[in-house]
C-alpha cells in the first residue's frame, strides 16, 4: 500500500534541515510496511492538489519566500482547508505555520493574508532573530517538544494557540506556541522536529496507519528516544 | 569634548598592556574606552585607507593574508589579529594603535567585521573599501539565515565606500546591484566544476532580488558559480580580478590569477583559492602592483591550521577543521576524503556546538551531504560526541551501511577504538569547539 505525502515548498522552504522531517517520516512508514511516495509542490507549480495526500508537510523559509508562498498556497485554499476538514495529516514547522492564521504584518508594515483556519496572528521585525531552545507543553495530551525557534515575528494575537512554552534559552518572547485541527498541526520548532520528538512522528504514523486501515506495528527508535531524552535532561537543566 | 577622547585612549592603553599581562580577552580594553567616550570611533582619525572584511567563511584568513601583502609592500597595517570583531575589539585595536590625540598611527586600518556588527561600528566611521567574500548558512542558531544577513548587513553599507564583492555568491552579488563602481572577483569555470548543484538544499535555486528561478552554466561548488535569473536579468557579474586557473600536480599546488599571476599554495581547496583571490584584488585595489600583491601572496605561509595531521597508535590521520552550524563547510571536507583514493576511514565528531554558548540545535546536520560519502570506500564511519545519536539517525537515512558506522559519546573512547581496530588512514572532521578533544589524544605531525 502507497502513502503519498505532499511535500510542500521543498526548494523554497528549505532553510533549516528542515528535509529531515520528511526523511523521518519516510522510513519510519517504510517500516511499517507501506511503499512511499513523496510528491513535490513549488512556488512555479500552477496547480497543488491534495487529493491524494496521506501526509501534508511545509518547513520554514526566508521570510520573504514565505510571504510568496502564503500568496501561492492561498489559491489551493479551498482544497487545503477541505483535506483539513476531512482528517489529512499535516506538519507545519518553524515559520511556514504562522500563514495558518490570520495573517503576518511583515517588517514593512505590510500585512500579508494568511489561509486564516485559525485566528492568530504574527507581527515581524527584521533588527533580530528570536532564537532559543524550547520546550513546549501541549496541555492537550500531556507530551512536551524539545527543539528550536528560529523566527523573525511574535504572535500578536494568540486565538487558537496550545502549547504552552515551560522553558526558553535564549530569546524567544512565545508563551504560547503551535495549533491543532484534526490532524493538523503547526509548531514554530525547525529542523527535524521529528527526530527529538519521537511521540510526535510516532503519532504521526500512527494516524496514517489508522485512516489506511493497517494495524499499526511498535518499532523502536533508540536513537531518537535519547536524543530527546537527552535533550530535555539539557535543556531543563540549562539556565534561561 | 577632546578630554573625553584623550582620557579614553589612555585607559584603553593601560587596560590593554594590563590585560596583556593577565593574559585576558581583547575586548575588555575598548568596553571600559566606550564607557569613557561612546562615540569614540567618530573621533578617531583614520588614515585614508581602510579595508574591512566580511563574510560568512573565511574572514580571518583573507584580513591575514591582505595584512601580509600590505606589510610586505613597506604600510603599516593595524588590524583585529585576535580576531575580536565586535565593537569592543574594534576600538581595542584602534584606540591601541592612536596616538593620545586620537590619530591612528598606521597606514592602513585592516579590520575583520563580524556580519552582526558591522552595522554598529559603521556608524561612527566608514571604511574605504568593503570586502564582501560569501553568504552562506551559517550559525543560524544565532544569523537566523543568509538572506536576514544580507539586510543586516545592508544596515553597514554606504554611499561612499567601495564595495569588494564576490561575483559568484549570488546573494553577494547583489549587494553590488545599481552600485557604480563596484569591484568583482571571481572564478573562471574550472575543472573541479559540476554541472549540477550536489548539495542537500540550492540557495541558489531562486534569484535573490526576484525570487524568480535561476540557472546555472556551472557550479564552483555549493551555490557559488555562473548563474542566471530566468526572469528579471540579474546575473553574474563580469570580473574585475579572476582565478583562471589551479594546477596540482608532484605534490605541488598554484594557482593562477588574471591568467598571468601565479600564485603557489598549499592546497588548492577551492575556499582557500577564494580567500586569496579576495585578498588579491582587495590588495590590488587598494593600490599595491598586482605583480607585488602576487609574490607577497605566494610568500604567505597559512596558519589557520584547517589541516593538522596526526598519529594516533599505529594510525595516520588528518583533522579537516569544519564548523559546526556550517554545512558548506562540512560539504567541502566531505569533499575532500571522497577525493582520496586511499583506503580511510572517518570519523566526526559532534560534542560541543559552540564554546559560547549551548544548544540542542542538531539540524544543520541535515543540510550536510553525507550521502556523498556514499561514493567512497571506507573502511568505518565513527560518530562520536554527545550528539551522536542525532548523527546516527542522520547517518541511518544518509543510507549508509549501518555495519560501517560505530558510534561512542566520548571522544576518548573513539580513539580507543580507533587505535584498536582500524588500520586504515584516519580524517576526522570536527570543528574548532571540539577539535581539542582529538588533538590532545593524538600526536601531532608536520604537515606532510
Amino acid at each position: 500500500m502507497t502513502v503519498n505525502i505532499l511535500y510542500l515548498y521543498p526548494d523554497f522552504m528549505s532553510l533549516y534541515g528542515d528535509n529531515g522531517n520528511v526523511r523521518i517520516l519516510e522510513r519510519r512508514l517504510k517500516d511499517q510496511g507501506f511503499d512511499v511516495k513523496i510528491d513535490k509542490a513549488t512556488i512555479t507549480d500552477e496547480k497543488i492538489s491534495f487529493e491524494d495526500a496521506d501526509l501534508v508537510y511545509m518547513g520554514s523559509g526566508f521570510e520573504s519566500n514565505r510571504n510568496l508562498a502564503a500568496e501561492h498556497l492561498a489559491k489551493f485554499k479551498a482544497e487545503l482547508v477541505k483535506a483539513v476538514e476531512d482528517g489529512v495529516p499535516m506538519l507545519f514547522t518553524g515559520n511556514s505555520y504562522d500563514i495558518l492564521g490570520k495573517g503576518i504584518t511583515a517588517a514593512d508594515g505590510s500585512f500579508v493574508e494568511g489561509l486564516g483556519i485559525f485566528g492568530f496572528t504574527f507581527k515581524e521585525q527584521l533588527e533580530k532573530r528570536y532564537t532559543g531552545d524550547v520546550i513546549l507543553k501541549d496541555n492537550a495530551t500531556g507530551h512536551r517538544y524539545v527543539g528550536f525557534v528560529n523566527r523573525a515575528g511574535v504572535p500578536d494575537a494568540t486565538d487558537g494557540l496550545e502549547f504552552e512554552a515551560i522553558k526558553v534559552i535564549g530569546n524567544v518572547p512565545l508563551k504560547k506556541d503551535g495549533v491543532r485541527k484534526n490532524n493538523l498541526l503547526g509548531i514554530s520548532l525547525i529542523g527535524p522536529v521529528l527526530l527529538k520528538n519521537p511521540r510526535l512522528a510516532e503519532s504521526f504514523v500512527k494516524i496514517i496507519c489508522e485512516r489506511k486501515g493497517v494495524e499499526f506495528k511498535e518499532t523502536d527508535y533508540p536513537h531518537s528516544i535519547k536524543s530527546h531524552a537527552k535533550t530535555r535532561k539539557a535543556l531543563l537543566e540549562a539556565d534561561n | 569634548m577632546k578630554i573625553r577622547v584623550f582620557t579614553a585612549i589612555l585607559v584603553c592603553k593601560i587596560v590593554r598592556r594590563l590585560a596583556k599581562l593577565f593574559g585576558r580577552g581583547s575586548s575588555l580594553p575598548g568596553k571600559y574606552a566606550l564607557k569613557i567616550c561612546p562615540d569614540i570611533l567618530s573621533k578617531l582619525e583614520l588614515p585614508e585607507l581602510s579595508i574591512a572584511v566580511t563574510g560568512s567563511n573565511g574572514k580571518t584568513s583573507t584580513v591575514e593574508m591582505i595584512a601580509h601583502v600590505l606589510k610586505s609592500n613597506g604600510l603599516k597595517v593595524a588590524y583585529n589579529k585576535e580576531g575580536s570583531n565586535q565593537i569592543e575589539g574594534v576600538v581595542t585595536f584602534l584606540a591601541g594603535d592612536s596616538t593620545m590625540s586620537g590619530r591612528v598611527k598606521s597606514d592602513v586600518v585592516l579590520l575583520e567585521a563580524d556580519e552582526r556588527y558591522s552595522r554598529y561600528i559603521f556608524k561612527y566611521f566608514h571604511p574605504k573599501y568593503f570586502v564582501i567574500n560569501n553568504l552562506y548558512r551559517d550559525q543560524m542558531t544565532r544569523n537566523g539565515h543568509p538572506e536576514f544577513i544580507k539586510s543586516i548587513i545592508s544596515q553597514a553599507v554606504y554611499d561612499d565606500m567601495t564595495l569588494i564583492l564576490n561575483a559568484d555568491d549570488p546573494l553577494v552579488s547583489s549587494f553590488g546591484k545599481d552600485r557604480e563602481g563596484t569591484i568583482y572577483f571571481g572564478a573562471d569555470k574550472l575543472p573541479t566544476d559540476k554541472p549540477v548543484n550536489e548539495g542537500i538544499y540550492d540557495d541558489g535555486k531562486y534569484c535573490p532580488v526576484c525570487k524568480k528561478p535561476m540557472v546555472y552554466e556551472y557550479y564552483h561548488y555549493n551555490h557559488i558559480g555562473k548563474f542566471r535569473c530566468t526572469s528579471c536579468g540579474f546575473a553574474r557579474h563580469d570580473t574585475d580580478h579572476t582565478l583562471t586557473s589551479t594546477k596540482e600536480e608532484g605534490g605541488k599546488a598554484s594557482i593562477t590569477i588574471d591568467g598571468k599571476y601565479e600564485i603557489p599554495v598549499f592546497f588548492t581547496g577551492i575556499y582557500h583559492c577564494y580567500n586569496i583571490l579576495a585578498a588579491f584584488t582587495a590588495a590590488v585595489t587598494a593600490g599595491i602592483a598586482p605583480e607585488k600583491a602576487a609574490e607577497s601572496l605566494g610568500g604567505y605561509i597559512l596558519r589557520s591550521g584547517r589541516i593538522s595531521d596526526f598519529t594516533l597508535g599505529k594510525l595516520d590521520g588528518r583533522l579537516l577543521l569544519s564548523k559546526h552550524e556550517n554545512s558548506v563547510s562540512y560539504d567541502r571536507s566531505i569533499d575532500v576524503v571522497v577525493s582520496d583514493n586511499r583506503r580511510k576511514s572517518v570519523m566526526f565528531i559532534v560534542d560541543a556546538i559552540s564554546r559560547k554558548y549551548y544548544t540542542s540545535d542538531s539540524s544543520w546536520l541535515w543540510d550536510i551531504n553525507f550521502e556523498k560519502l556514499k561514493q567512497t570506500n571506507i573502511d568505518k564511519i565513527i560518530l562520536a560526541g554527545q550528539y551522536c545519536d542525532d548523527l546516527a539517525v542522520r547517518f541511518e537515512l544518509a543510507g549508509i551501511d549501518e555495519d560501517k558506522t560505530e558510534m561512542f559519546e566520548f571522544v576518548n573512547d573513539a580513539a580507543d577504538y580507533c587505535s584498536h581496530n582500524l588500520d586504515s588512514f584516519l580524517y576526522v572532521i570536527t570543528c574548532f569547539s571540539d577539535k581539542e578533544k582529538i588533538l590532545s589524544i593524538v600526536t601531532r605531525r608536520e604537515l606532510a
